[in-house]
C-alpha cells in the first residue's frame, strides 16, 4: 500500500474538478495535496515542492497537460514523477500520444471513483517495482 | 420578374445591368421565363455564337443567384446572423458562470456534510461494538453506565447531525436550480446556431454548388466528445482507454 502522506499535485484550470479529484484523494486516504491551475504554475510548484505524484488534466491555458508530462520526464530531477492523466481529450491519438510521452496513466472523463482509486493503485504497484 | 426586383429597392443601376444582360440574352435564345429551363432551350442558336451566349449565362447565373439571396432573405439574414454572435457569447458565458456557480455550491454543502456523517458512522460502529460486548458479558457495571451515557449522547447528537446533513442536501438540491435556467438559454443558443448554420451553408452552396470540402479535425485539443455516433478516432469509456494502452504495450 502505498504511503498514506504522499504528497500530490492536482493540476486542472477548472476549481470545480481539483475539488473533485482532491476529494476523491481524500476518501482514498491522501490528504497531503496541493493544486495548480495550469502547467505552468504546475511546474513551477513541482520544481520547489516534494511532490511525489501529478495528476493532470491535458487541456488547460498557458501549459498543456501533454506540454506538462514532456517537461517532467525531460527534467532530471522530476523525471521520475508517476504522471496521471485525467482529461476530457477521448481520441485514440490523444491517449497514444500521451502514452509515448511517457504519462503513468490515462482517466477519460467523466470518470467514477473506482477507476481513479484503481489507476491509483496500478501505478503504486509499478512504481514499487 | 423585373417588376418584383424593382419593387426591392436594388440600386438602378444595379437593375439596369440585369436588364441590359438579360435583353442580350433574350437575342440569342427564346424569353428567358426560367434558367434552368434555357439549358436546354434552342441549342442551335446558342451554339450559333458561344461567346455571346456565354455571357449571357453568366449573367443570368448571377442574376439568379442575387434573387436567390434577396429572396431567401440571406442579404439580410447574414446580416442578423453575424450580429447575434456577441448575444451567443454572453448567453454562453451566462451559462458558464450559473454552473460553476453550481458546483460551487454542491461541493460547499459536502463539505459540511460528509463530516457529519463520518462522524455519525464512526460513534455508530464504536457504540455497536460496545453493545456487542455488553449482550456477550463483556462489560463491567461501570462500563455499562459509561456506555448508557454515551448512546443517550450519541442519540441526541445523531438527531441533530442528521437535520444538518438533511439541510446541506436540501442545498445540494437547490444548487441545481441552474438546470432550468442554463437550460433556456442553451436552447435559444441552439436555435440560434441551427439558423446561423443554415443560412451560412445556403450561401456557401451557393457559392461552391460542388459542395463544400469536408475539413478534417486534426487537433490534440478537442475537448469532450459530444457526439460518438459513427465515430472510430475516439474513445467512449475507461475501457477502451485500457485495451488501447495494452494493445500498445503499456
Amino acid at each position: 500500500m502505498a504511503d498514506q502522506n504522499m504528497r500530490f499535485l492536482v493540476v486542472d484550470d477548472f476549481s470545480t474538478m481539483r475539488r473533485i479529484v482532491r476529494n476523491l484523494l481524500k476518501e482514498l486516504g491522501f490528504t497531503n495535496v496541493d493544486e495548480a491551475e495550469d502547467g505552468q504554475v504546475a511546474l513551477h510548484k513541482l520544481k520547489n515542492g516534494q511532490f511525489e505524484f501529478v495528476v493532470t488534466d491535458w487541456n488547460m491555458p498557458n501549459m498543456t497537460g501533454i506540454e506538462l508530462l514532456r517537461a517532467i520526464r525531460a527534467d532530471a530531477q522530476l523525471k521520475h514523477l508517476p504522471v496521471l492523466m485525467v482529461t476530457a481529450e477521448a481520441k485514440k491519438e490523444n491517449i497514444i500520444e500521451a502514452a509515448t510521452a511517457g504519462a503513468s496513466g490515462y482517466v477519460v472523463k467523466p470518470f467514477t471513483a473506482a477507476t481513479l482509486d484503481e489507476k491509483l493503485k496500478k501505478i503504486f504497484v509499478n512504481m514499487a517495482k | 420578374m423585373s417588376d418584383n426586383a424593382l419593387n426591392n429597392g436594388d440600386s438602378p443601376d444595379l437593375e439596369a445591368l440585369f436588364d441590359s444582360i438579360l435583353e442580350s440574352s433574350q437575342e440569342v435564345s427564346s424569353p428567358v421565363a426560367s434558367i434552368n429551363a434555357n439549358d436546354q432551350e434552342d441549342p442551335q442558336s446558342l451554339m450559333a455564337d458561344p461567346a455571346k451566349s456565354m455571357f449571357s449565362h453568366i449573367g443570368q447565373i448571377t442574376r439568379k443567384l442575387h434573387d436567390t439571396l434577396r429572396e431567401l432573405g440571406l442579404d439580410k439574414s447574414l446580416e442578423s446572423a453575424a450580429a447575434s454572435i456577441p448575444d451567443a457569447r454572453d448567453r454562453l458565458s451566462y451559462v458558464a458562470t450559473m454552473t460553476e456557480k453550481a458546483a460551487e455550491r454542491t461541493l460547499n454543502a459536502l463539505d459540511i456534510a460528509k463530516p457529519l456523517q463520518d462522524n455519525i458512522t464512526e460513534n455508530s460502529k464504536k457504540l455497536s461494538s460496545q453493545w456487542d460486548r455488553f449482550f456477550n458479558k463483556q462489560l463491567s457495571i461501570d462500563e455499562f453506565k459509561s456506555l448508557v451515557k454515551q448512546t443517550r449522547t450519541h442519540l441526541s447528537s445523531t438527531a441533530q447531525q442528521s437535520e444538518e446533513v438533511s439541510a446541506q442536501m436540501l442545498e445540494i438540491m437547490m444548487a441545481q436550480d441552474f438546470q432550468d435556467l442554463t437550460g433556456q438559454v442553451i436552447k435559444r443558443v441552439l436555435t440560434m446556431a441551427k439558423d446561423m448554420e443554415s443560412h451560412l451553408l445556403d450561401f456557401l452552396l451557393m457559392f461552391n454548388p460542388q459542395g463544400t470540402t469536408k475539413v478534417e479535425e486534426n487537433s490534440l485539443l478537442n475537448g469532450p466528445v459530444i457526439t460518438t455516433e459513427g465515430r472510430t478516432d475516439i474513445v467512449t469509456n475507461q475501457e477502451q482507454v485500457d485495451d488501447l494502452l495494452e494493445s500498445l504495450g503499456f
